[in-house]
């Protein structure tokens, strides 16, 4: 359980300090506080990943980050990667670099698709999801790598929000 | 204003991918989907979901404490702040679920009407443009939201524990759009 003055990775990267204002505010709406870290542990470490690895989520999780212009965000996803097990690979998708030529078609159609629901959500279609499965996605894979782009879009969304917020009188 | 009420479609939702048979589903995914004997009829979105039913279970209740919990802003505001999101995110369902709601609670046919005919330009009141200012462009790409666009909140009445309900009520439709409009798309609900 957090104590009191404890800051989480939202307080931080929002630029909460304890006993603000703010913070306060935050603490009474706990379902808020713990209900999204609870969500963070679904998508980033969860029980059942369905072969989606954590080190592979944080990657995406940390490439989101960075094309939404959180660079402080994508570098928690980074130690996050590394604690669970970083490679060349990964931490290229991570980077945000084109996708590499040699990337297996499984990989590269996860990465696709991370980015452009990141960037242009309104542009998705069938021929999306159809990409996918053609690259050997499973139905659990697809909806557990869907939430996982939704959450960091949230996430992102949340912080700057509080950044915004914490600046104003 | 035209003298005919501006209505909101009701609409239903068709996924992409084949969802959980409730039959077959496993114990996990069953508890998710919150079926027992008395209730086995699941929506299409939440049987498409329970894929993955930890991140749904958790989501769900996140969803619904930022939607409706107690105290705080305005239950139409966040409706408003979801519509918003959905307005620019393209999610035709979410959009109109949240349309309708926003104007059950509100009253206002006016705004709704000049958002899906017109846009999120405006002009709207001063309150309602500066919601729909700031979550506009906090959904599109956050870091055009500004700290002016927080201020006009602050300028039109809104405590910072409300705009904090604000920030979450559009942040989480970030998410939701980004589950029903990939995932599956709006038909009409004849055709359910």
């Amino acid at each position: 359980m957090m104590g009191m003055s404890d800051l989480d990775q939202i307080d931080i990267l929002s630029g909460l300090k304890p006993g603000s204002e703010l913070y306060a505010i935050r603490r009474e709406r706990p379902e808020f506080v713990e209900g999204t870290e609870l969500c963070r542990e679904t998508v980033l470490t969860p029980n059942h990943g369905f072969g989606l690895s954590h080190a592979l989520r944080a990657a995406l999780a940390s490439r989101m980050a960075r094309f939404i212009g959180r660079e402080d965000l994508a570098a928690v996803y980074d130690l996050m990667l590394d604690d669970a097990g970083s490679d060349p690979d990964l931490a290229s998708i991570a980077s945000c670099a084109e996708i590499a030529a040699a990337t297996d078609a499984f990989t590269s159609a996860i990465i696709r698709h991370a980015d452009l629901v990141t960037r242009t959500p309104r542009n998705s279609s069938r021929a999306d999801i159809e990409r996918l499965e053609k690259a050997g996605l499973s139905n659990p894979q697809i909806i557990a790598l869907s939430e996982l782009i939704a959450f960091v879009n949230y996430e992102a969304r949340v912080l700057v929000g509080l950044s915004l917020l914490e600046e104003v009188e | 204003m035209s003298t005919a009420r501006f209505k909101v479609k009701a609409l239903s939702w068709s996924p992409y991918i084949e969802p959980v048979d409730v039959a077959t589903a496993s114990e996990e995914q069953l508890a998710a989907m919150q079926v027992t004997p008395s209730n086995t009829k699941v929506s299409a979105y939440v049987r498409t979901l329970a894929h993955d039913p930890e991140s749904y279970v958790a989501r769900t209740k996140l969803f619904n404490a930022i939607m409706y919990a107690k105290g705080g802003l305005d239950r139409a505001e966040r409706e408003l702040g979801a519509l918003v999101a959905s307005a620019v995110n393209r999610c035709v369902y979410c959009a109109s679920v949240h349309a309708r709601r926003y104007v059950e609670l509100s009253g206002r046919e006016d705004v709704v009407e000049e958002i899906y005919v017109r846009g999120l330009e405006g002009p709207f009141d001063a309150r309602t443009q500066a919601i729909v200012d700031f979550c506009k462009a906090l959904s599109e790409t956050p870091s055009q939201a500004t700290k002016e666009q927080v201020q006009a909140l602050r300028d039109h009445g809104m405590s910072k524990a409300e705009i904090v309900d604000l920030i979450h009520a559009a942040a989480i439709f970030g998410w939701a759009n980004r589950l029903m409009h990939t995932l599956g798309h709006s038909v009409p609900v004849e055709a359910k």
